[in-house]
């Protein structure tokens, strides 16, 4: 239960506001992405900061709240649609507490708080996901899906399997910010 | 990690005591703490499958509308904005104009739905699917489930389904005000819903009460109430015209079948079975589906009727009016195996294995228990109450495993032995902000219970050559951890499970409950005027230490 997750010293980033960065993520357009604090950027992610809207001054394109995690090997890409004939990204915006497994590919619009993502998954273009909702492993979400409050969404395409239960914030708070606590430098 | 904990919920046993866990229908009587209820009128823990239900609300899963009670029904339970599954791959459709626009929109399946020229149709942009290809086109993107509605509202089986409604309408309205409306508190295992429905079905079609354990003794004594005489049902199709209704069966199917090329023209079960009559074969003739609502849930004590559960309105709040959950009455208690996280440790600081570490995670050989080995095993009790508790372990000792489905020639030995502290372990309180490191003193004082021995536990050495103790090993905040003791048979295989009955003391605030207690700091302090009335509350659970790992070359080393 309390038992630490190591990492190497050297190997994360920590910021003034408790995120750790892993230095072998490759975040591209720092400037426009947004880390809530005590979040987690595990090693071999990728997140597209630099896919921004066209026109001039400063955009967020990816921002994430406290205590989320991005597990290793994931991607997260903002969204984007071609409108009346202009091709243009649109921001994603993910809210507290938030773990997405490993290998996953997000390009959700928006993420709640309370919200696990399994690994593998690949969760589409403009997906919404609602508060305290949970994607099984390996799901793939297709694009425009909603994933409404308090549901597991499993299979391809994620349907709608059940009603997860009411103490579902209390549990993913409690895990996500154990999972901080034990993410941490092994002592030399 | 293997290990696990789960509570027992007596509602399904005609007993307080829990069924052995070696028994495969013992799972339906535990249930992940997070899961349960806690009825404080009653003093019992509650679950999903005692409690009743109730609809506080309708909303679609996909619009996110909260729809009226009063529409549902018209409506049929369906949402009646733009919100279609795929017929083929349950997908949510999107709206698709045929212009060059909308063409391009295909390609990516991204376009804005409003614009563009008709005729519309709906597009699936997971499966390419679209509604055109079946003939279904619109003049305007809006208002489509109703003309969907109008379709299948005046298809042959809803058509039916009505015209059978009509028919035992008087029969209904004569015959409600003579029965009772509910069975629910007749028998309290039975679901509400299922319960309702029940005496409903019993209710319509005389007879069926009859044959319906649940109204059978009621069917009996309004039997001049169910003489009444109704007449004979005259559908509105013949059985035997069905076929040429494009409802499958008969010559047409095989036909069908005989010219097959392939194996998608033919619509999966799980495709057809939403319908309420035999549907066509053919995938070609799957409908779009307006998408099912669903619901918010309130949840009653059944043998109170207390609420236990009531959410907020808005289909998207995940707050309660009321929440009554057991993980804020009953010790979290959560088990781990420390030689297989010593094991785990090991593979995660030599850093050539560092990559497949989930695959060691989930390897029985190194996380499993081996036959005629000694493991310690922890249990961290974590307080959820604003006073401390004192909790009390007693095992139930595993049943010899014998005439099992697999070997029935045998008698068999115990096919473990569990020791666990027999003296009363203390847990602080939960406060809000517990400051680690502050938690050296003992709220109760309690010294004995720190490492007593069990009876046959004594200072002896396990396999590992490390001292078994059975006790208190750690205390932090609200969480106390104790270790445990098994000792495994040669013979021992499957699962570690045994039941364990925990009780605990804790300070009651009668009338007002535990956890209502303004004050969050430790209460010994204003609990000092008057002596504290001390309640006790027992549970059962079920522990779970993981699969006994058998490998040939243990066998060899115990045969020697
Ligand atoms: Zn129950
Ligand atoms: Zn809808
Ligand atoms: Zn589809
Ligand atoms: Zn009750």
């Amino acid at each position: 239960m309390n038992t630490p997750i190591y990492y190497q010293r050297g190997e994360y980033i920590e910021t003034d506001t408790g995120n750790k960065v892993s230095r072998r993520a490759a975040i591209s357009g720092p400037q426009n992405i947004i880390l809530g604090g005590k979040t987690i950027i595990s090693s071999n992610a990728i997140i597209r900061g630099d896919l921004r809207r066209t026109g001039p001054g400063h955009a967020v394109v990816i921002s994430l709240g406290r205590y989320c995690l991005v597990g290793e090997g994931c991607i997260m890409r903002p969204p984007y649609k071609t409108y009346r004939g202009v091709f243009n990204y649109y921001p994603m915006k993910i809210g507290d507490n938030v773990h997405i497994g490993a290998n996953s590919i997000v390009e959700a619009a928006t993420i709640g708080n309370y919200v696990e993502i399994g690994k593998n998954c690949i969760i589409g273009k403009f997906v919404i996901i609602k508060d305290c909702a949970k994607i099984a492993d390996d799901t793939i979400i297709p694009p425009n899906t909603v994933v409404p409050a308090l549901t597991l969404f499993a299979g391809n395409p994620g349907q709608i399997v059940e009603d997860l239960p009411e103490t579902m914030q209390e549990m993913v708070e409690a895990q996500t910010k154990q999972y901080y606590t034990r993410f941490q430098p092994y002592p030399n | 990690m293997s290990a696990s904990i789960e509570y027992y919920c007596p509602c399904l046993a005609a007993s307080p005591h829990p069924p052995p866990p070696h028994l495969a229908s013992s799972s339906y009587s535990f249930h992940p703490l997070h899961n349960l209820y806690f009825c404080e009128e009653c003093d019992a823990v509650r679950c999903n499958r005692c409690v009743l239900v109730e609809v506080s609300g309708y909303f679609c899963p996909n619009c996110l509308f909260e729809v009226p009670s009063a529409s549902v029904r018209a409506e049929k339970n369906r949402c009646a904005r733009n919100c279609f599954n795929c017929p083929i791959c349950r997908n949510t459709l999107s709206v698709v104009a045929s212009d060059p626009e909308g063409n391009e929109g295909r390609m990516s399946p991204i376009v804005s739905n409003t614009l563009g020229e008709p005729p519309f149709f709906l597009f699936c942009n997971n499966c390419r699917w679209d509604s055109a290809e079946i003939g279904i086109t619109f003049e305007k993107p809006t208002g489509l489930a109703a003309q969907l509605q109008k379709f299948e509202d005046s298809a042959p089986d809803a058509l039916e389904f009505e015209h059978l409604k009509e028919h035992f309408e008087p029969y209904l309205r004569a015959s409600s005000s003579a029965l009772p409306t509910t069975t629910a508190h007749s028998h309290h295992h039975v679901n509400p819903i299922t319960a309702a429905a029940s005496s409903a079905l019993a209710r319509d079609v005389p007879g069926v009460g009859k044959y319906n354990p649940l109204t059978r003794s009621r069917v009996g004594r309004d039997k001049n109430a169910g003489k009444q005489e109704i007449p004979d049902y005259n559908s509105r199709v013949e059985i035997g015209t069905l076929g040429a209704l494009g409802a499958g069966g008969g010559d047409s199917d095989v036909e069908f079948m005989r010219r097959l090329e392939d194996m998608a023209e033919v619509a999966a079960l799980e495709q057809r079975w939403v319908n309420s009559w035999t549907a066509s074969l053919r995938s070609s003739d799957l409908k779009p589906l307006r998408i099912p609502l669903q619901v918010k849930k309130s949840k009653r004590c059944p043998a109170c009727r207390h609420i236990l559960i009531k959410p907020e309105q808005k289909s998207q709040s995940t707050r309660y009016k009321i929440k009554l959950v057991a993980a804020n009455y009953l010790p979290a208690i959560h088990v781990s195996l420390p030689h297989a996280i010593a094991a785990m440790e090991l593979m995660k600081r030599s850093p050539s294995l560092n990559k497949s570490l989930s695959s060691v995670v989930d390897d029985p050989s190194v996380t499993g228990l081996m036959p005629g080995k000694t493991y310690a095993f922890h249990l961290a009790f974590t307080n959820p109450l604003y006073d401390p508790i004192q909790v009390r372990l007693k095992k139930v000792q595993p049943k010899p495993m014998v005439n099992t489905d697999e070997d029935h020639d045998k008698p068999r030995r115990v096919p473990f032995q569990v020791s666990l502290p027999t003296a009363a372990i203390g847990i602080a309180a939960f406060a809000e902000a517990w400051e680690y490191e502050d938690d050296e003193e003992d709220m109760f004082g309690l010294e004995e219970d720190d490492l007593d021995m069990d009876a046959h536990g004594g200072t002896g050495k396990d396999g590992r050559g490390k001292t078994r103790t059975v006790g208190v090993i750690e205390r932090r905040a609200n969480t106390t951890v104790i270790s445990g003791e098994v000792i495994l048979t040669k013979e021992a295989r499957g699962n570690v499970r045994f039941n364990m009955l925990v009780s605990y003391t804790y300070r009651s605030d009668d009338p007002e409950p535990p956890e209502e207690n303004e004050d969050g700091t430790p209460s010994r302090s204003h609990a000092a005027p008057k002596a504290p009335e001390m309640k006790n509350f027992s549970f059962y659970t079920v522990v779970d230490l993981g699969p006994v790992v058998r490998r040939e070359e243990s066998r060899s080393e115990y045969d020697a």
